[in-house]
């Protein structure tokens, strides 16, 4: 595959530089690799006859290459925005979008390559230099200034706002651009009070306040709930009528398909197709992401389950979640599904002991527990493992090995307190194999991995726990389509083992797939638990939206293009 | 593939290190005719043995993801303690007992307001550097109190076996346990982890508030016991005694490879950093030029020893996030995938 | 009740207003244990010791905002002073050119500071860390061990420290504090009304935030050690007018008091937080403690160090624990105080995904 790729590369250079009239630049997937040429070289002739039809691209990037130490994150990747186009990215995980947008707004710089805005070559050596021309960002993770007020977010970065800050004008524009966004939000106060969504809000309006013309939005929706994102949208028509370019970014097939006017896939940081939407269908984009045909979601063996493992009664934390109760029985998968502010992490972290349940019961086998500690829980046969794999899962440039080792450190210590590293070493080559994690050797820093290898690592961190009662928080977001199906089989083989699993997931298809029984939560409170053979998107949706259970499909479907992938933004605020 | 690249690089750190000495040893060497003797290497090692002990434990503060300014003046603390309770009668060994009790209760304060307050050490160390300094004025003023028994300051100046002192030995044997506990130990890996992501290891169960508190209450206690063999060795304690030997002992931390920002360092390269930089100091002073500007080039090293991994470390584009490894770019999972073919 | 509070007024507010209430309390404290101790000449003494700190604490602010510490500054202000000190010894200049070349001095040795720290990626403390040693060394190996005297000063000099702008029955605004009053409103017009100075706030608040908006960070960090240095440099100048000789360890340890100033003012170690008027106050606690203590015989004064420290301890100790606790307490208010709007939100986005 990776053989493939060079002259892949250079026809995508090829096709988009002569900027192709028809638009339909994905190449025939059958077609013998020689033949392709040939093929391009055809329709780029044509390309160049039929150019003027098209408006001249705002922004070009012409054969952008960008290598990382070994790694080759970007060969030859081009791209072409216009005046009042969504132009959309997609691509997998490390497909490359993040250095192209780094790229574009001159956090870093490429290696060879030209960008190009209204046909004259710019060069763009810091985000400064991308803002002089008109090029902005925003970015799923609010980037916001806790110590400043609203309208000081808002302008901060902006140039040529004159010598001294006006405070009056500035409030005013902020309140009128917020006023736009249809958000109230008292612009004078410290950022430091907005919840995320208000945060994400003001995001959006620094975006738009200064005068782009390039507006790069990566992922936007991820944490916006569904009324948000409409009014996001709206703002984006907006803008387009304005003659705004917009590169948007999402892994939200429908939003994508809604949005956008040109889709541009990359795959392994080259150019894979540009499109224009109407041409595109969603089984062709995923086929070009993935460079394969979309598989069937993992069947899972469902078995009898056995004894209840895990009784949870009425727990409660003031303020974040309220009478929770389930059972888990061994060998059991218990999906968790809910919207953003769901609180089904912070559900996990009091079990797991991080951030301990104020009033209820839990009990492991029969017997009441009480967890204040990870260690605590470990020690019972609990474990949990994290949604954010970067800050919360893995000591990054430490080896696999002592990853893996490191929560059950004490069981691999000799009498004088060293590390047994020979015991550890074949611990971790048994999980390499196991798990069929893709790495030279045990030696090599988790770091190196790719997600969904380091996914493997911190499942097999806490498998080496022994755990009776296993807390998987969005065990497959961010990994590639392969990884995420080894990782569903795995789950399968643990509940087939008789490990009592709890699988917190964002991805309804996933939760679906793979719990014997559904746990619905609702802003901190539990809707319903339903039974596999009786659950469905729409009637999870239902209940986590807290609707009657009884709602029409048409309302259900409607809705539900922002759930499959909504994050759970109680995730971040358990502190 | 990256990590024989990192390794490569840590070896390139100590190797350039190890390199780095034996220039320096030559040049002294080819200089002073009795330089490379075994009696003028243990004078050289004691000219700066306190400064080498709290080094090690340095080292742990650091590698764990913090820092501990105070160090010094915790020195000048247990020395003016020491002096302070000989002077009004106190039997000398119960002195300094008092003197470790000090700087393990200081170290236990400094651990508390850093793991359970959760203040930053560079300010909690940043007050104990004034603070403890402060009490050493509050004990003998402006003074310099002496007259110590003779077994105590022999223990400072006299050699037990051959020329090598007892401070000597203590550093020896500290060493071997140092790098015992930070390379094959539990506890070591700890602290490891701590120092490169403090909330994986919350997550992972690692003991983190006791463990810095630990660290901190052997920093403290540490730089007590190396203030009590540099009065011994000095024979007299001003408040001032020690002041500036953060600089020193942070600079050779530093230069060993480890990381200000935790997580990264070996014990090797700090034995290694010490030689070197008791040798630089005595080049110096062979050359004839004086402490004040020595301490100048001890500021210049702390700092290239920072400056040039980063501007290594850029000029190789590794300041960024480590890439996602090419091996895996092409996913190839045979039992589920088919070629788009 | 908290609630009611927080409406009124933000938990840095909050804090000033008590640090303000202490440092009156110290100075009402020591006024019933010293003689005389409002009359106008230890009044005087007072404003003119403030002078030094102040001006070298208005800089030291401007850094730490941005995350960082200068630990350098008290090398500078002795190499500073000495410096021109030497150089009035041997040319006539007018007292604006001496000022000039004291901050010149200053904006180099800060310049070096800030190239290190903003574009070499080493971190502050270990920077400055190290400037402070080799600053000093400068210092010795320019001076040869030879101390400047007021001898060798020119005679302009001699009448400045008792300068007096303004006199009202006896209370002097003496031309050192004036500087010192310039130099920290300045400071504050910047921080307020300059877009360089918001900028200093945002790069403190969220160093990531400030890379992807587009804010010049590190020349704006550089350019904040720059301000530092030669305001350190002034303070030099201020320095040399104040007393006249200098040794090689002129102003020795002074950054310690000036960065227990500044935290104590409120001035966060971690950034984004902190207020010129919070700075105010800090260096003037720190000083009416020290000077009051010399004066006052209930305690030895040896114990001023100590008590710095102390100072510094408690005050990080109620910035971790009190304010934290009063800030969290005010987001919530706030977030109730739109709860109202966002549910009305809700209920419109209820609607919009039915359609």
């Amino acid at each position: 595959m990776t053989a493939s790729g060079a002259p892949w590369a250079m026809v995508g250079f090829g096709r988009t530089s002569s900027s192709g009239a028809n638009g339909t630049q994905s190449l025939p997937a059958k077609q013998p690799r020689s033949e392709i040429r040939i093929v391009v070289d055809l329709q780029s002739d044509t390309a160049t006859a039929g150019a003027a039809e098209l408006p001249a691209p705002l922004l070009e990037m012409r054969a952008i290459s960008k290598r990382f130490g070994a790694t080759q994150a970007l060969s030859g990747v081009s791209l072409e925005l216009r005046r009042g186009e969504v132009h959309a990215l997609l691509g997998e995980n490390g497909a490359g979008k993040s250095t192209l947008i780094k790229i574009m707004t001159g956090v870093q710089s490429q290696d060879s390559g030209e960008i190009l805005l209204e046909g004259q070559p710019i060069r763009l050596a810091s985000s400064q230099d991308a803002q002089r021309h008109g090029i902005a960002a925003m970015y799923q993770e609010p980037m916001i200034f806790p110590d400043l007020t609203v309208a000081e977010n808002i302008f901060i970065g902006h140039r040529n706002r004159g010598k001294i800050v006006d405070r009056r004008r500035m409030e005013r524009e902020a309140r009128a651009v917020l006023d736009r966004l249809g958000v109230q939000i008292e612009v004078d106060e410290p950022a430091r009070g907005l919840t995320l969504a208000e945060q994400q809000t003001v995001e959006i309006a620094k975006a738009i306040s200064l005068d782009v013309r390039v507006l790069i939005m990566d992922e936007p929706t991820a944490s916006l709930s569904a009324h948000e994102v409409r009014r996001l949208f709206r703002i984006i028509d907006n803008l387009k009528e304005q003659g705004v370019a917009i590169l948007f970014i999402s892994h939200r097939m429908d939003e994508v398909f809604e949005i956008s006017d040109t889709v541009t896939i990359l795959r392994d940081g080259q150019w894979i197709s540009t499109r224009p939407r109407a041409e595109l269908t969603p089984r062709t984009a995923i086929r070009d992401m993935v460079g394969r045909q979309v598989v069937e979601i993992f069947q899972r063996n469902r078995n009898e389950p056995g004894d209840v493992r895990l009784k949870v009664d009425g727990l409660s934390k003031n303020g974040v979640f309220e009478d929770i109760s389930f059972e888990i029985h061994a060998g059991e998968v218990l999906g968790f599904a809910g919207l953003v502010g769901a609180r089904r992490t912070d559900v996990g972290l009091a079990l797991f002991g991080i951030a301990p349940a104020e009033r209820g019961t839990v009990a492991l086998d029969g017997r009441p527990i009480r967890v204040t500690n990870p260690r605590q829980a470990m020690d019972l046969g609990i474990a949990y493992s994290t949604e954010d794999r970067h800050q919360l899962g893995l000591i990054m440039p430490q080896s696999i090995a002592n990853n893996i080792v490191l929560p059950s450190l004490p069981r691999f210590l000799s009498r004088f307190g060293l590390v047994k590293q020979q015991e550890e070493d074949e611990v971790a080559e048994t999980y390499r194999t196991l798990l069929k994690i893709r790495a030279a050797s045990v030696d090599v820093p988790a770091a190196a991995l790719s997600g969904g290898n380091q996914q493997k690592v911190v499942i097999s961190k806490w498998l080496e726990t022994h755990p009776k009662v296993l807390i998987l928080d969005e065990p497959t977001r961010g990994i590639d389509v392969g990884a995420k199906v080894e990782v569903h089989q795995l789950i399968d083989e643990l509940a087939g083992q008789g490990m009592a699993i709890m699988l917190i997931s964002s991805d309804l298809p996933e939760v679906l797939a793979m719990s014997d029984r559904i746990l619905i939560m609702r802003e901190g409170h539990q809707m319903a638990i339903l039974d596999q053979a009786e659950a469905t998107q729409e009637r999870v949706l239902a209940h986590a939206m807290g609707q009657a259970p009884e709602l029409e499909d048409r309302e259900a479907r409607a809705a539900l293009r922002t759930l499959d992938t909504l994050v759970d933004a109680g995730s971040g605020s358990s502190d | 593939m990256r990590a024989t690249d990192w390794k490569r690089y840590l070896r390139r750190w100590e190797f350039l290190l190890f390199v780095c000495l034996v220039v320096v040893v030559i040049y002294n060497s080819v200089n002073v005719s009795n330089f490379l003797t075994a009696q003028n290497q243990v004078n050289l090692l004691q000219l700066s043995i306190e400064k080498a002990i709290v080094a090690l434990i340095m080292t742990f503060v650091i590698i764990c993801g913090e820092i501990d300014l105070s160090v010094a003046s915790m020195m000048g603390l247990s020395a003016s303690v020491v002096a302070r309770l000989h002077e009004s009668g106190w039997n000398m060994a119960l002195a300094v007992l008092a003197a470790l009790a000090v700087g393990l209760g200081f170290g236990v304060l400094n651990g508390f307001f850093v793991a359970k307050v959760g203040i930053n050490s560079l300010a909690v160390t940043l007050a104990g550097y004034i603070g403890f300094r402060g009490l050493a004025e509050v004990f003998i003023e402006d003074n310099s109190i002496g007259d110590f028994p003779s077994w105590f300051t022999k223990m400072g100046q006299d050699g037990i076996i051959g020329p090598i002192t007892f401070s000597i030995l203590l550093f020896v044997i500290m060493a071997v346990v140092a790098t015992v506990i930070l390379h094959f130990s539990g506890f070591g890996r700890q602290i490891y982890a701590i120092g490169s992501n403090a909330r994986v290891a919350v997550f992972s169960g690692v003991p983190v508030a006791r463990t810095r508190i630990i660290i901190f209450a052997a920093s403290g206690l540490i730089s007590a016991l190396a203030g009590v063999l540099y009065a011994a060795r000095l024979g007299a304690v001003r408040a001032s005694t020690a002041q500036g030997f953060e600089l020193d002992i942070i600079t050779i931390v530093l230069l060993g490879g480890v990381s200000i920002f935790g997580g990264i360092g070996s014990m090797v390269g700090v034995l290694l950093s010490i030689l070197l930089v008791l040798n630089i100091r005595n080049g110096m002073t062979i050359a004839g030029i004086t402490g004040n500007t020595q301490t100048g080039v001890i500021g210049l090293l702390l700092i290239f020893s920072v400056l040039i991994p980063n501007l290594a470390a850029r000029a190789q584009g590794r300041l960024l996030r480590p890439p996602v490894d090419p091996q895996f770019q092409a996913p190839r999972v045979e039992t589920t995938a088919q070629n788009a073919g | 009740m908290t609630d009611r509070l927080l409406r009124h007024i933000r938990p840095e507010q909050f804090r000033e207003l008590i640090l303000l209430l202490i440092t009156i309390g110290v100075m009402l404290f020591f006024w019933t244990q010293i003689p005389n101790y409002f009359d106008p000449r230890s009044i005087n003494r007072l404003t003119v010791g403030l002078a030094i700190p102040l001006v070298v604490a208005v800089g030291q602010m401007l850094v730490v905002l941005t995350r960082n510490i200068d630990l350098s500054v008290s090398s500078t202000v002795g190499l500073s002073a000495y410096a021109v000190g030497t150089f009035l010894g041997r040319h006539e200049t007018s007292p604006w050119v001496a000022a000039l070349l004291a901050i010149a001095i200053g904006v180099g040795l800060g310049a070096i500071n800030g190239l290190l720290v903003a574009y070499g990626g080493v971190p502050a403390i270990i920077t400055t860390l190290g400037t402070l040693a080799l600053y000093r060394v400068l210092l010795v190996e320019i001076s040869n061990a030879k101390t400047v005297t007021t001898n060798d000063l020119p005679e302009w000099m001699g009448g400045l420290p008792s300068k007096s702008l303004l006199t009202v029955k006896d209370y002097d605004l003496r031309l050192m504090a004036a500087v010192a009053l310039i130099a920290l409103i300045g400071g504050h017009l910047v921080l307020r009304f300059l877009p360089y100075g918001r900028r200093l706030y945002a790069i403190g608040s969220n160093p990531d935030a400030a890379k992807v908006a587009g804010i010049p960070a590190q020349r704006d960090v550089f350019l904040a050690f720059v301000i530092c240095g030669g305001l350190a440099g002034l303070g030099g100048f201020l320095y040399l007018i104040r007393f006249g000789n200098i040794t090689v360890t002129a102003a020795q340890g002074l950054e310690l008091q000036v960065v227990a100033a500044v935290v104590v003012g409120g001035v966060s170690i971690l950034g984004g937080q902190g207020s010129m008027f919070g700075v105010l106050l800090g260096v003037v606690l720190i000083e009416v403690m020290q000077q009051s203590l010399l004066r006052w015989s209930g305690l030895s004064e040896f114990v001023k160090d100590a008590i710095l420290g102390l100072l510094i301890l408690i005050a990080i100790t109620v910035d971790a624990v009190l304010l934290v606790r009063l800030r969290e307490a005010w987001v919530n208010t706030r977030r109730r105080d739109r709860a109202k709007t966002r549910l009305s939100l809700a209920t419109e986005g209820a609607a919009d995904a039915g359609d």
